[in-house]
């Protein structure tokens, strides 16, 4: 497995459209015999190499959408293109890390990280000097052979997030991937993720309802307004890298985005 | 000092559940030291011991009953294993599509709880008609009653699959058919385990029930003639060995599962 060294934000020599467009998006839930809107006139754009947070509260349809971009859903209106095809079912170039833990619990560790690699026909030896390599980002090279349930929920969604970068997605899709872990583990994976994408430039969307977390983490905000939900807002985050807690100037935009978030 | 408690307590738990069995036994020799149940009704240990070394180890001919163990149980093992694998044959793919595909399930439920219903020992008159004396009545038999716990436990571990097991498997490129193999089964085989434990366990109940109509061999069979000859001692030693042979097929199954399937060896 090559390691990947595509500069972060970089812009991709020759492609004029962006990596990911997402256009007009409507979705419509039968309930009780009729249909409900969850999702209307949803559009936007990501960039190569962007870590996207969708920021919204619970109920505005942040989860249908990412369900919709990972392909599991189809939707009622417009159109979702990864680099210019249409997104249709699911596949390793657009991978999920679940809000639950859905690693397969009659594998390993390492065979867990190393399923999509199986699938794909990669021969063993390659298979598992690129589980290694992975296994040592997420820092759990002495937990290989240790079966999901006998690692802690923090450990098992850093296995998740390993078995589906070393797929080298186009686009990694995260669906509240904290959001059940304890508020240190949460930190922690917080600046993992961070860390890990500053070494592959992996393209993110992270879909959450934290604000905290959105302001730690996001080159770009979307903000999701509900029912239907679509974009309310799309901020720019230029905050230095790292990111403090104590900088005035994190904290004034957390505040401004509690404030949107509320309204 | 409670590094002294630890073995003693270890020694003391491996014993605890021979105690009942132990209490059991010396109830039995002292029933029939103490003449309190005729040996004609029960003989004591000894005796029935004795049965079932020359049952086991005798050489043919010498008594009755004397050496026919390998015969009968080996004439007993074909016909369970010849049923459940029928059972096995039929209840997991079965179950399996019927616990995934709403439209075989539609088909099939009904039908399979409508014959459960039926009391497996109901069909011995038509299956004698059906299939003779023997093999073919015994056969159906076990995998008629194997079947139903093989396929409900498959139905039912094939249903309660988490959809995010199968969308994590599809979103890392697995198509239906491996995702079946790959994902399905594995996170089924807690269920599948149990249907095929619970359905050999009744395999070897309905096993005796089709060697009770008069065929010449089997373990089934040699109790009933025993019976007949009013010798409860073979009686006593064939039970014990159905039970010995139950039980040996019961560890023979999980520990050839476990040694073949990952989901089966690494069950919590």
């Amino acid at each position: 497995m090559r390691p990947r060294l595509r500069a972060v934000g970089m812009p991709s020599p020759g492609r004029a459209e962006p990596l990911l467009v997402v256009r007009d998006l409507r979705k419509m839930f039968p309930v009780a015999g009729r249909f409900v809107t969850v999702l209307d006139g949803l559009r936007f754009h990501a960039k190569e190499g962007e870590l996207i947070c969708i920021l919204g509260r619970s109920g505005c349809g942040k989860s249908t959408l990412l369900k919709i971009l990972a392909g599991f859903l189809a939707p009622s209106a417009g159109q979702v293109l990864l680099e210019g095809r249409p997104v249709d079912g699911p596949s390793p170039e657009r991978c999920v890390v679940f809000q639950e833990d859905a690693l397969f619990t009659w594998l390993t560790v390492g065979e867990n990280i190393g399923f999509g690699l199986r699938v794909k026909g990669l021969d063993r030896t390659s298979r598992e000097r690129a589980v290694e390599r992975y296994l040592s980002l997420i820092g759990l090279t002495e937990f290989r052979d240790y079966l999901p349930q006998a690692i802690s929920g923090g450990m098992k969604q850093r296995v998740s997030l390993a078995r589906v970068l070393i797929l080298e997605p186009r686009v990694l899709l995260m669906d509240e991937p904290f959001a059940s872990l304890d508020a240190q583990t949460r930190e922690e994976m917080q600046s993992l993720l961070l860390s890990l994408r500053r070494r592959l430039s992996q393209t993110i969307l992270f879909v959450t309802h934290d604000v905290n977390e959105a302001a730690t983490l996001a080159d770009r905000i979307l903000l999701m307004g509900k029912e239907p939900g679509w974009i309310r807002k799309d901020i720019a985050v230029t905050l230095p890298r790292p990111r403090a807690r104590e900088d005035p100037a994190y904290i004034d935009l957390c505040s401004r985005l509690h404030r949107l978030v509320r309204d | 000092m409670t590094g002294d408690m630890r073995p003693r307590r270890g020694v003391a738990s491996t014993l605890f559940p021979w105690l009942i069995p132990a209490l059991a036994l010396l109830a039995w020799v002292l029933a029939g030291r103490l003449e309190l149940i005729p040996a004609y009704l029960f003989p004591p240990p000894g005796d029935v011991g004795q049965a079932a070394l020359r049952y086991v180890f005798g050489s043919p001919g010498e008594t009755p009953y004397a050496g026919r163990f390998l015969q009968d149980a080996g004439a007993s093992l074909l016909r369970v294993g010849c049923g459940f694998f029928l059972a096995v044959a039929f209840g997991i793919p079965l179950g399996v599509l019927s616990g995934r595909l709403a439209p075989v399930q539609g088909l099939l439920g009904a039908t399979v709880n409508g014959l459960r219903a039926v009391p497996g020992i109901s069909w011995l008159p038509l299956a004698m008609v059906w299939f003779g004396i023997g093999m073919g009545t015994t056969v159906f038999l076990v995998a008629l009653a194997a079947f139903f716990p093989v396929y409900l436990n498959a139905a039912a571990g094939a249903r309660g699959v988490d959809p995010l097991l199968l969308q994590a498997g599809a979103m890392m490129g697995v198509r239906r058919f491996r995702g079946t193999f790959a994902i399905l089964l594995p996170a089924a085989m807690p269920h599948i385990m149990t249907g095929l434990r619970l359905g050999l366990g009744l395999s070897w109940a309905y096993l005796v029930l089709g060697e009770l109509t008069g065929v010449p061999d089997g373990l089934g069979a040699v109790i009933m003639d025993a019976r007949m000859q009013g010798r409860i001692d073979i009686i006593v030693v064939g039970m014990i060995l159905i039970a010995v042979m139950g039980r040996g097929s019961d560890l023979l199954l999980t520990s050839s599962l476990r040694l073949c399937f990952k989901s089966a060896r690494r069950l919590s």
